[in-house]
This record gives C-alpha cells, structure tokens and sequence, in this order.
C-alpha cells in the first residue's frame, strides 16, 4: 500500500478536488447527534471522525428504496440513477463494517444494488478518532483497518498519513499531486505509534473477545436471555444503527389500475416477531428472548460464512436502545454481573 | 366482470380518512374509474346502503343507530376495512373505554340523555370491531395515503394488503433522530405503530401514540421505564390511553393484575443487567 502524508491544513482544498470523482458526502451535526450528509457549505463538514447515528451503511445499504418501476411488462432497475459519491469521514470500525456487508452482498450473494452503491462510493476513512463513552473497536480488533477504503486519512496531530487503498484512491491522489509527500520518515512513523498509544490509553470500556465467544455456545440457557426478552420493546432501533445489520424485506407495490407500480425495499430486523413468522402462522423464534439470543449469536460468537462474530465494536447499540440491552450489558449478564469496566 | 362496488361510510370521527382520500390525486380517478362508488358521504350525494365488494369505515361507533347502520353495511358487504384509529382502535373519544362512570361523564357534557338523545340512543365509544367482524385495518390519524392506496389496490385485486407492523422507532431511526426516550422524554414510538414517517420525531416531538398501538407491543417494559424516568402512574396512563383505544385498555388491565406495578423501581432478575 503506498503511503503519503499531507499538511493538515490542505484537506479542504484535497476534498474539494475530490468532488470531480462525486458528491461529496461526510458527517456534520444534526441536533445533538451527528448523521452523513451532503457536503455543500464545506463549513458544516466535521473533520474528526464521529459516531454517526447511523453508520456509512446508510449509503451503500439504504434503508428504503425503490429497486424498479414496472410498466406493464416491461422494468426499468434504479441502478443507473445511483450517484457517484465521495464519502469522507468514515471511521476503521464502519469500513470493517462494510468488509462484512461486502463478504455477504459481493461474494455469497451478490446484489446489484449494493455492488453498485459500493463501486460507485469512494471511502476516505479517518482514525485516531478519540474513542468515547461505549467505544469497543479496539476489543474488537477493528480499531485498524487495511482495506475496504480508498484513501485512509491517519490524523496525527500536525499531519495525515494517508494510505492509498485502491486505484480509485490513487486518482484522486493524482488530481493534486503537490498536496501530498511521499518522503515518509522515521518522524512520521514514531508520530504515528505515539498518536496510537495515545489513543489505546483513552478507551474505557471492553470486552475480552477470547473469551466471549464460548461463552456464548455456553449460555445457550442462561436466564440472561429470558430477561432482555421480556425488558426488549421490539423497537428495532439497534438493528437500524448496527453497522453489520444487513437484513431486508421487499414489497410489490402496485398502482390501482395494476398496469405500473414499484418494488420496495426496506430494512428489516430480525428481532420483529413477524421476522420468523412462516406462511400457515408458525414462527421460528417465537419468544424475543429466542430473537434476542439469534442476533446477539451474530454480533458476538459466529456471523456468515467468515463464522466471525460480526460486532465491530462502533458503540451504536450503547447509545441506542431505550432500554439498555447491548453488546456491553449482555456480556455483563453472561459474565454473570462481573464484567468489570475498565481498560482493555 | 363488472366493477366492483365499495362504498365509504363515516361514524363518529373527524371525517379526516375521507380528506385524505380525496386528496389521492390521479389514483382517485382511477379509482373511480375502476370502482362504482355507492357510498362517500364528503363527495357525493345519494349515499346508499347496498350489496358491496368492500366496505371502508371510518369514526368509531358512540350511538345505537351507529351500531345498527355497520351492523347493516357489515350484512351487505363481502370484505370490511377500518380505517384510521377510531374506526380501529376506539380513537381519542374511547380514551376512558372500560374505566366506567361514562353515564355519569355523559350527563355532565349533555345533561339528561332521555330528553335529548331520543332517536339516536347514545353509547360509550368503542372500535368497529367490538361489534362486526373486520377484514383489514388501516390505522392512522388520519390514514396515510399512501398505505390507503396499497390497501385498496390490494383488497381490489383480491390479495391482503401487507403494512409497516414494526412501532414508529424503526422509521424515527431512517431518519436518523435523536431519541427522546432516552432523553427522559415520554415518547410513545416503541408502542406505537409504524408509517407515519416517523412525522412528529423530526420536529423533536415525543410521539403521542396516533396511530394506534403497535401489533406487537411491550406495555409492561416502557411503562416500567416511564416510571424509572420519574413519570407517576396516573401520567403513563393517560398517556397510553390517549390514542391506545381498546388494545391498550386490554394490556393496561393485564399490567395492573399483576402485583405492584406502580411500584417505583421494577424488580430486576440477578445476574448483573
Ligand atoms: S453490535 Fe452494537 S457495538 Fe457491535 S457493531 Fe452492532 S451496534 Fe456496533
Ligand atoms: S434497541 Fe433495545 S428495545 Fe429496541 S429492539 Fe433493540 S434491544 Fe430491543
Ligand atoms: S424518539 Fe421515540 S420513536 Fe424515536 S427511537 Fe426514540 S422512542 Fe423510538
């Protein structure tokens, strides 16, 4: 991979170069969260990365649209109305969300939607974020991340080391070659490890993933499971925010005079009873306790065919549900209460 | 085949489903196109009561006459929709459903039934299906558009109309929202059904409940919630009741048999969570 560095100070002119490759997209503040958006006033771009209250999967893997438009016999897909984007901003624990969505949609079942959606974004990712409250990618081990993005922008206080990830990272490198340096040195590297264990010190919550994942085939009958299915609202609000939460549903839906109409497509989450629900009423999972142990089996002990747990440590179902049911305090349950928290 | 007939009647509400399918555009003529219109009091005149494919209600039901008329339109018609939360749930005027004292409320707003009321005989409000067997449901306050033109589209063709069964949040997190109910807000969108886009969170307004409660819902864990944030039982309930209709009348009866639920910290099982 090759790696160049860059003065802080020519990010804005770097991005706005970038915007020949597509519309420039990034976090900016909305309310008291921060949410992707498109990036017109470049003033309300956040530079630092940040939890957005959904992750980039939003723009890869929306939450409703329309996959095509039928007229009589004849269908036309929405593929070729997808925009070209520049998604700046995107931090290591998303991009390793989006290297399980690409596992699933890329390779086992490749999805036009997403592949196009995913070809036509380019992903400029940002470390050292300063890890907050609920911060889990260094247990996760998704705190450093070496594909899955196009540029990767290393903030290390005075500079950005900026690795080059793809083709299409190295275009855009190459529309304002005097922005970037390729003499690394040792100055950079020793900036680098010293910006690193600066940030390792600052997480303050973890999970010991050598562990968690037998201790989840062994709790297969933990009363853990009972009790977060009888608190959990069925709000679907953590699968909506979980950057690995992929699962979907599609909708046929018809005009009156039956001759056009659309097919939808909306994200779905597999703790809805009507999730397990099968033709002639029978339902899988039938208790939420059921659904709870299915999805936490996902995050924390095997996910698809890679057989990882697919959490990727972002926080979002920390600071998500109502009712505090998360990576965190299941583990804790199953720990049986002695999870301390505290440094990795 | 010839066109098949529907007819829209309307009992005790705000007329809001009928607004709403008026304001259908270019979907309402083909409606009318396709469909021979028998009843649709806010459009035409002439309404009758007759042999129908289906028949869409809306407005709860509060007098006798009411409940004689949809026990005739419910004879006449194959396939019976409710639409909106009064026709399905009890709307605001069932708030107090099951609480009792509702003659004693009426003679305070109307004074003495006998001398006013002959003809139409009053009632305590209650949702179409505490009285007929209905088909489909559309809720809402009013109905969205959009979910009344798949409906109809789907009961037309013969196939069951297939809407959001998942409570408000889900959309609220589409939108990508700050949650209220984290913010010690009383916010209603876990209990409550989904397809209104989620409206009153984008404007930072905790959800009411309008659109009636969810298909599936967990009373017992926001309102244990509720009081954990510092809400009095009286507050939740009112709450609850608002827009809850029936259903929330029947799962806020179970909730009070079980022992002590206005107690102020709910009991947590051991193990740490
Ligand atoms: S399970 Fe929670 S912490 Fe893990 S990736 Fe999903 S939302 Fe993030
Ligand atoms: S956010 Fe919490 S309450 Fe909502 S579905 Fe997830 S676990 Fe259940
Ligand atoms: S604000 Fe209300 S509707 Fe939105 S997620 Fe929170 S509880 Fe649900």
């Amino acid at each position: 991979m090759r790696v160049l560095w860059m003065k802080k100070e020519d990010l804005r002119e770097f991005l706005e170069s970038s915007k020949q490759f597509g519309e420039l997209w990034g976090p900016v503040q909305k309310g008291e969260v921060y949410v992707y958006d498109k990036i017109d006033d470049f003033s309300r771009l956040i530079l630092e990365p940040k939890r957005t209250l959904l992750p980039v999967k939003k723009l890869i893997h929306p939450p409703e649209f329309n996959i095509l438009r039928y007229e009589g016999e004849t269908y036309k897909t929405e593929l070729e109305n997808i925009p070209r984007r520049v998604v700046y901003g995107v931090p290591p624990c998303d991009i390793h969300g989006l290297l399980i969505l690409d596992d699933l949609f890329r390779r086992y079942y490749p999805d036009p939607y997403y592949i196009t959606r995913r070809e036509r974004t380019a992903i400029l990712g940002v470390s050292f974020c300063t890890p907050t409250e609920g911060c889990l990618c260094k247990s996760m081990g998704t705190d450093v991340v070496q594909e899955g993005f196009d540029l990767f922008f290393s903030d290390l206080k005075d500079f950005y080391l900026v690795w080059v990830g793809s083709s299409l990272g190295d275009d855009m490198v190459k529309v304002r070659p005097d922005l970037f340096n390729n003499n690394i040195t040792r100055k950079h590297l020793d900036k680098f490890m010293e910006c690193k264990k600066e940030r390792d010190e600052k997480f303050t919550k973890s999970i010991d993933m050598t562990v968690i994942p037998d201790i989840m085939e062994l709790s297969y009958d933990s009363p853990v499971w009972e009790e977060i299915g009888e608190r959990c609202l069925e709000c679907g609000a953590c699968t909506m925010v979980c950057p690995t939460c992929n699962c979907y549903n599609v909708v046929d839906e018809p005009s009156i005079s039956g001759f056009t109409g659309e097919r939808r497509r909306y994200w779905d989450c597999c703790i809805f009873t009507e999730y397990s629900l099968v033709a002639g009423g029978d339902n899988f999972r039938a208790t939420r306790a059921d659904r709870l142990k299915l999805w936490y089996t996902h995050k924390l002990k095997s996910f698809g065919y890679s057989g990882k747990p697919a959490c990727v440590g972002c926080g979002r179902c920390i600071d998500t549900c109502p009712v505090d049911i998360n990576v965190l305090s299941v583990v804790r349950g199953l720990l049986g209460g002695k999870e301390k928290e505290g440094k990795s | 085949m010839g066109k098949k007939k529907i007819g829209i009647y309307s009992f005790s509400g705000c007329s809001g489903e009928q607004l709403v399918i008026l304001e259908c555009g270019a979907e309402l003529f083909n409606l009318c196109d396709l469909t021979e219109i028998k009843s649709f009091p806010m459009a035409q005149s002439n309404n009758e009561y007759t042999l129908l494919d289906i028949g869409l209600l809306e407005g709860s039901i509060t007098t006798e006459r009411q409940k004689r008329e949809l026990k005739e339109i419910r004879s006449h018609a194959k396939i019976l929709v409710a639409m909106g939360i009064c026709a399905c749930f009890g709307g605001i005027q069932s708030m107090k459903l099951g609480e009792g004292g509702w003659k004693k409320r009426f003679q305070k707003v109307y004074g003495d039934e006998d001398k006013l009321f002959k003809t139409m005989k009053p009632l305590e409000s209650k949702p179409c299906n505490a009285f007929v067997k209905i088909d489909y449901y559309i809720p809402g306050c009013p109905i969205d558009k959009k979910q009344f033109l798949h409906s109809i589209t789907h009961v037309l063709n013969g196939s069951s109309p297939y809407l959001y069964q998942f409570s408000v949040c889900t959309e609220c997190k589409w939108k990508e929202n700050d949650c209220l109910l984290l913010r010690g807000l009383p916010c209603l969108g876990p209990l409550t059904r989904g397809g209104c886009g989620a409206a009153c969170l984008c404007y930072n307004i905790p959800c009411v409940g309008c659109w009636g409660p969810a298909e599936v819902l967990n009373v017992p864990s926001e309102y244990r919630l509720l009081i954990e944030k510092g809400y009095t039982t009286e507050e939740i309930q009112r709450k609850f009741r608002k827009f809850g209709g029936a259903p929330m009348v029947e799962c806020l009866k179970k909730i009070m048999k079980q022992s002590n639920y206005s107690a102020t910290k709910a009991p947590r099982l051991k193990g740490g969570i």
